[in-house]
This record gives C-alpha cells, structure tokens and sequence, in this order.
C-alpha cells in the first residue's frame, strides 16, 4: 500500500482496469503522448499503446458519440473531457443517446466519462464549474463524486464495470492536494454515503472538494459535527443522510456548484419531506451563488463555500 | 416611540396545563403590586382539577397589577396581572415573540425583531396583544414529535434557542430532569414492592365497568338520542327476521337528469321507490305480531344523520302525491330542520317505508336494520364509476365507465320471501335505468 495523490489513484486504477479487461479503452484530447492536460493517463498510451489509449479530435460530440458505439459493441470505453465545462459539447450524446440506450433499445452502454470539474485557481468561467446536476436530471445516467484517493480509485473500477453509463467527477482541487495511502489491488466500492466525521450537533453533507472543506471547518467550530461525504449523486443515499439527520436533527448542505437544482437541493428537498419530524431547525444550504466563476482570485474566493463560510453557517444553524 | 427606555408591561396569563384543562384557580399571590420580579420567578400559586402549579414571571420588571384575584377561577388564556418590564422590548421577547419574527434571518437578522421599527413586536400598552400569546410560542418539528410522544407539554419546556426557541435538546433536558426528580423507593436494598394491584373494577348494572381504565378511557351515559336509537335497533334485531338483498343498478341516466334538476339523486331514487311501491305492496307495509297491514299512500321515512349525536327519520307524508322536486324540497326541509331539533314529534312517526342513505358519506355496501313495525327499508349506497360490460340494441357487447350504485333492501322474512325482494329491487332498477 503506497501513498497516492487523488490524480495517481485515477492513474493507478485505470491502468488496473486496463490490464484486468483488454476491452477498457481509453478515449480523449492529447491523453496519448501528452498524457492529458493533467497528466492523468501520463505513460498508458506508452504501456498500451495508443489502440487502447486514442488521441481523439477537438470533438467532445464526437468523442461521446464514437464512446457510445464502442461501448455496445462490447468495448468498456472512459473518455476524458479535458475540462468538465467542455463536456456541453457532448451533452446530447449523452443525455440523449447514452442515457437512454437501455430504456429504448435494451442496449448497455458500459461508458465512463471522466470530467475534471471545479473552481479554486482562477480558472474563469470556462474552466472552473460544476456541471454534475445537469446528469442528475438525465434518467439513465450515474453521478460519482469522490473525494479522496482511495473512493476515486474505488469509484472508478465500481464505474468502468457498471453496464450503465457513469458521469466521474474528478474534483482538480483534489488532484495534487488530497494524499493518501491506496491499497495495490483497488477493489469496487459500493455507491453509499459515508460518514466521514462523527457527530451529535449537527450534520453536513458534501460532496467532492467541499467535502475536505467541511471537515476543516467541523474542526474549527469547535463543535460536535457530523459529517457525511455522498461520494455518490445518483444514485443518492439518502439513508445515510436520514439516519444521520435522525441523531442530530439540524443539517447544513454544502455545494460547490451553482445553488439552483444542485445536487444539494435534493438533499435537502428530500430531508425536508422525509424528515420533516426530525428537524430542529430549517435545512440550511449553502453553495456557490448562480454566478459564471470569476477569473479575479479575490472574486472567486468570495463566490466560492470555504472552510469559514462553511464554518459560520455551521454557528449558526448550531445556534438557531 | 422608539425610545429603549419606554417601559414596557408584559401579560401574566392563565397557562394551558394540558390539552383537557380549560380553566384553572388563582391560589395565591407570591408577589404584590410593586414588588420586584426577575425572570421566571413564581409568582403566583394556581390549581387546576388536575395539576397545581406556580407560574414564572414572563419578564423582569416590577408586577404593576393584580387583575385576578386569589380565589377566582378564570379560563385558560385570560390574564391575571401584569408586569412592566425593565429595560426596553428584548426581554419581552419570550412572551410576545411572533412566528413571523421566527423566519430564519439572513445572518444579519437578530436586532431587527428588537427595534420593532415595523410595529410587528408586541408595544402592549393598549392589551391588544392579550390572548393570543401562548399560541405565538415556535415549536420545531422534531420537538412536537418528541412532547407528543412522552407525553409533555411543552408550555412547560424552557427554550434555550434563538428567542426562546424550545429546542430538541430542551426537550430531552427536560425529560431527563423529570426523570431525575422521581423519588427512589429505596436507597438501601434492591427489593422493590409489587405493584398494589389495581382496584377490582366496579361492575355496573349492565356488567361493564365504570371506572377509568389504565388505557384512560372515559365512562359517560350515553345521550338520551342513542339510547332510544339503541332500543329501536334491539327491539329490530330481535323481533324480525332481516334478511338482504342487493341489487346493482346503472344510473348513469340518473345522474344526468339529476344535474339538470340541480338536485341529489335521493329524490329521485325515491320518487321511484314510491312508484315501485305500489306495484309491491307487501312491503309498504307493518306487521305487528301476525297481523299485515299494507298501505295504499306511502309515507317515507328518511334517515338523517346528526353526525356523532346519533340520527333521526322525518316522514314525508303522503309522499306519492309529491314530484321530484317536491320530494327534493321536503327531505331539504326536513334535514334542515331534523339537525336543527325543530321537528315536531308527529314528523317523525308514521312512516310506511324507510330510505336510507350512508352512501353520501362513501359507503358502498351496508346491511340497514330495519325500522319494526315497517317491513323493510331501502339503502342508497355510494355511486361509482366503474367499467361494466354494456350491450347495445344489436346484442354487441363493449366495456363501458358507467356511474353505479349499489340498493341494498333489509326485508323482514316474516312479512315476504326472497323472491318478492328481489323482484321489488329489479322493478326499482329498471325504472331507475329507463
């Protein structure tokens, strides 16, 4: 077992998957030699060869579309979106073609499609959003949204393996920054929820890089925070939630992504029809105001949840 | 106005100790006119037939007056004294707090519900405010479901929230405080007594207990209606011989004409009740030992229900002189004035027939007593919708939605057979169907 960063862990896991299946192929803008704008499938096309790790076009429709043909042809395709926001492009491959595969023609389409998603680095409106609700509104798809090394190596073989197409956030904040250690053999884990702090005041639920956030912030506050990481948005667990809100009766949902329809507001849409006699307190939200991110550091920072706005409005749902 | 040092008075009021408490008696006064009070000090001693209590002073400020005096017993809700308030409104804020001032605030929110700058926090003064306090307390969904079930009254429950706000947490606090406060039996052995045993239960005439059982029920003498119901009903059961019979009739037809009369289907119905009567006399009829008695004129009953008090039949008299709309204003008439009490005793007596109608409240199948001396009484159960097989004139046959409903006749075997009710009800359907 070896300490990886979150970017390594993908690495490490597509190159497992590779081996372990000759029929995962890889798909996606300069991914051969280059390595792909993160370097995420650096040295595959080398081990590979670029049969199975294939430079594509500028093409994002094109991408998805040709995916879609390998996968129900019996291929187990991943294609990377160099930039989650670039992923529009391909959106009605997706969402129409893929997405509905099964339901009109009884058709798999085992397909990952990984997207390199959020803010935090100046990156402006182009490079920077969070475009996971829009999958989660499209019957026929899967949301995975890891937040650590070992659930995005674990998600990754759960994705490639599922006959049904996966939308694979991979947080960019997390790529160099979250480390830990990966065990040789990734095994599948199962789409659930995951309590990732205990606690009695209160629960916080998130999801990717806010996930790390709302740890941070629990620990300053000073309080007895709960707080579960979803892992997944569709399918979305929310028994785990439940069961957590049930103990604490006060819950705060944290989204990177912009406020409308985000994946936090089912969270907190279903808790509130569901656990409507559990709560103590109105179900607080707190995500990224419907704005494009702006390239100004300063700006961004002021749009963007943080460990001390996740922090205050931990006090003062706590206090309510 | 918007000076903070205007004083402010704060209204002492008789508290709700529990869902069956409407009223309860002042005691004593702990505290006099002029006398300083802090917060949730007792000031006052009040019994009520349940529970005696003292009540904690809603604010600090000096008690201004005494509006009650020890003694008297008032209602739940009215106020007994008041006390002005030191300093200005927050520390009025657990008694006039408002649910509006309850909307969770942006952040920035917690002065605005002070500076009252909209009129919305209670100025008092004027008392316009009185009454409704107690019922301007917030409680969140979970500590609702929490009092509701152990059984506490969260009147009684110290907030420590935001305003007051009584929180899970109190709750509980107040649980485990109770729970505390139960005096041990014995400190010193880990023998415990067996439960007294209860009290034997006091048999009363008709063998059932009369005291309160564990599950809290409550003995009452059924009302003077439900005992002559009741007698009617038994003296029913155990003279005839009831039997019944059920027929479906399609009143889709009905159903239309009705609208276009703007009236219910019950006219109608018994408008060809009445006619079908005559044709089946048997049953327009009384039978008092072996003695018959069949009717030419039909007088009709009809049943109203006087919801939980029990129900009545007022008689139409005559009722084969009248049309439907006659009918449809006699059975208005006498419903109205059935649940008002303002039938005279002859309006209820005489009816050859009865007509019965439950299915206005969705019944679809009864079995109705039937009201001795007559022979039988007609239900009206509830019409549904329902796909039937239908047949047009060339015997072709289509499932079609078609409004239904279900008559149920009680008969008295003693006065007919099975056969004359079932012709009875296939007359009365058919001439319902057209």
């Amino acid at each position: 077992m070896a300490v990886e960063t979150y970017l390594e862990a993908i690495t490490h896991a597509l190159a497992q998957e590779m081996e372990r299946d000759e029929r995962v192929m890889l798909m996606g803008e300069d991914i051969g030699t280059f390595g792909g704008a993160f370097k995420v499938t650096y040295g595959l096309g080398e081990r590979f060869g670029a049969e199975r790790v294939r430079d594509t076009p500028i093409a994002e429709a094109g991408i998805v579309g040709t995916a879609v043909g390998a996968a129900i042809t019996g291929m187990r395709p991943v294609c990377e979106m160099q930039f989650a926001d670039f992923v529009a492009c391909g959106f009605d491959q997706i969402v129409n073609v893929a997405a509905k595969m099964h339901y009109r023609l009884g058709l798999a389409v085992p397909l990952t499609i990984r997207l390199p998603s959020g803010g935090g680095f100046s990156g402006g409106p182009f490079h920077s959003q969070n475009p996971e609700a829009w999958f989660m509104h499209a019957p026929g798809l899967k949301v995975f949204a890891p937040s650590t090394p070992r659930d995005a190596a674990g998600l990754l073989c759960t994705a490639i393996r599922d006959p049904n197409p996966v939308i694979f956030m991979e947080n960019k904040s997390l790529y160099r920054r979250a480390k830990e250690e990966v065990p040789e053999v990734v095994e599948e884990i199962e789409p659930v929820a995951k309590v990732v702090r205990e606690g009695d005041d209160l629960t916080v639920v998130a999801y990717g890089a806010m996930v790390g956030a709302a740890l941070e912030a629990a620990e300053a506050s000073g309080r007895s925070v709960e707080v579960i990481d979803l892992r997944t948005l569709v399918p979305l667990d929310l028994r785990t939630v439940m069961d957590s809100v049930a103990k604490t009766s006060r819950l705060l949902v944290v989204d990177e992504a912009n406020e409308t329809c985000a994946a936090g507001a089912q969270v907190a849409a279903a808790v509130g029809e569901h656990g409507f006699e559990l709560l103590d307190a109105p179900v607080r939200r707190l995500a990224t105001p419907d704005v494009p991110i702006p390239f100004s550091p300063p700006l961004e920072a002021a749009v963007l949840p943080g460990v001390e706005s996740i922090r205050r409005a931990v006090d003062e749902l706590a206090d309510y | 106005m918007s000076s903070p040092t205007t004083e402010q008075t704060v209204e002492v009021v008789m508290p709700a100790m529990g869902t069956s408490i409407t009223e309860g008696e002042v005691i004593a006064w702990l505290k006099q006119p002029g006398d300083a009070v802090a917060a949730d000090e007792s000031i006052c001693e009040i019994s009520t037939d349940k529970v005696d209590s003292e009540i904690p002073a809603p604010a600090a400020g000096t008690l201004a007056e005494i509006l009650v005096e020890a003694g008297q017993v008032v209602e739940v809700g009215v106020t007994l004294g008041r006390i002005a308030a030191e300093g200005s409104a927050p520390v009025a804020a657990p008694v006039a707090a408002t649910v509006e001032e309850e909307a969770p605030p942006p952040a920035s929110g917690n002065s605005q519900a002070s500076t009252s700058g909209n009129g919305r926090a209670s100025t008092s003064g004027n008392g316009k405010d009185s009454g409704n306090d107690k019922a301007k307390r917030f409680y969140s969904p979970v500590a609702r479901r929490l009092a509701a079930d152990r059984g506490i009254d969260l009147d009684q429950v110290v907030g420590t929230g935001r305003n007051g706000r009584v929180t899970k947490r109190d709750v509980e606090g107040f649980v485990a405080t109770a729970a505390k406060a139960e005096p041990t039996l014995h400190t010193d052995s880990p023998y415990r007594p067996d439960p007294p045993p209860p009290p034997a239960p006091v048999p009363s005439v008709n063998g059932h207990p009369t005291q309160p059982d564990e599950l809290g029920g409550d003995p009452q003498p059924l009302s003077r209606m439900r005992i002559a119901i009741g007698n009617a009903m038994r003296n029913s059961q155990q003279t005839a011989a009831t039997c019944h019979t059920v027929v479906e009739c399609d009143v889709t037809a009905l159903e239309a004409r009705r609208r276009e009369l703007g009236v219910t289907a019950l006219p109608l119905v018994a408008r060809a009740t009445i006619e079908t009567l005559r044709e089946f006399p048997d049953l327009n009829a009384t039978l008092d030992g072996t003695t018959i008695t069949r009717f030419e004129r039909v007088h009709l009953g009809i049943a109203v229900s006087l919801g939980d008090d029990g129900l009545i039949v007022p008689v139409i008299k005559d009722a084969q002189d009248l049309s439907i709309e006659g009918l449809a204003a006699r059975i208005k008439d006498l419903a109205r004035r059935g649940r008002a009490k303002q039938l005279d005793p002859q309006e209820v007596q005489g009816a050859t027939f009865t007509i019965t109608n439950p299915g206005a409240f969705g019944a679809s199948i009864a079995t109705p007593v039937i009201d001795v001396p007559q022979v039988a009484i007609l239900d009206l159960e509830a019409i549904v919708r329902r796909p039937v097989v239908i047949a047009d004139d060339a015997g072709s046959e289509s499932i079609a939605i078609r409004s239904m409903v279900n008559f149920v006749l009680g008969w008295d075997h003693r006065a007919v057979d099975g056969v004359y009710a079932a012709r009875f009800l296939g007359q009365l359907r058919a001439t319902l169907q057209g």
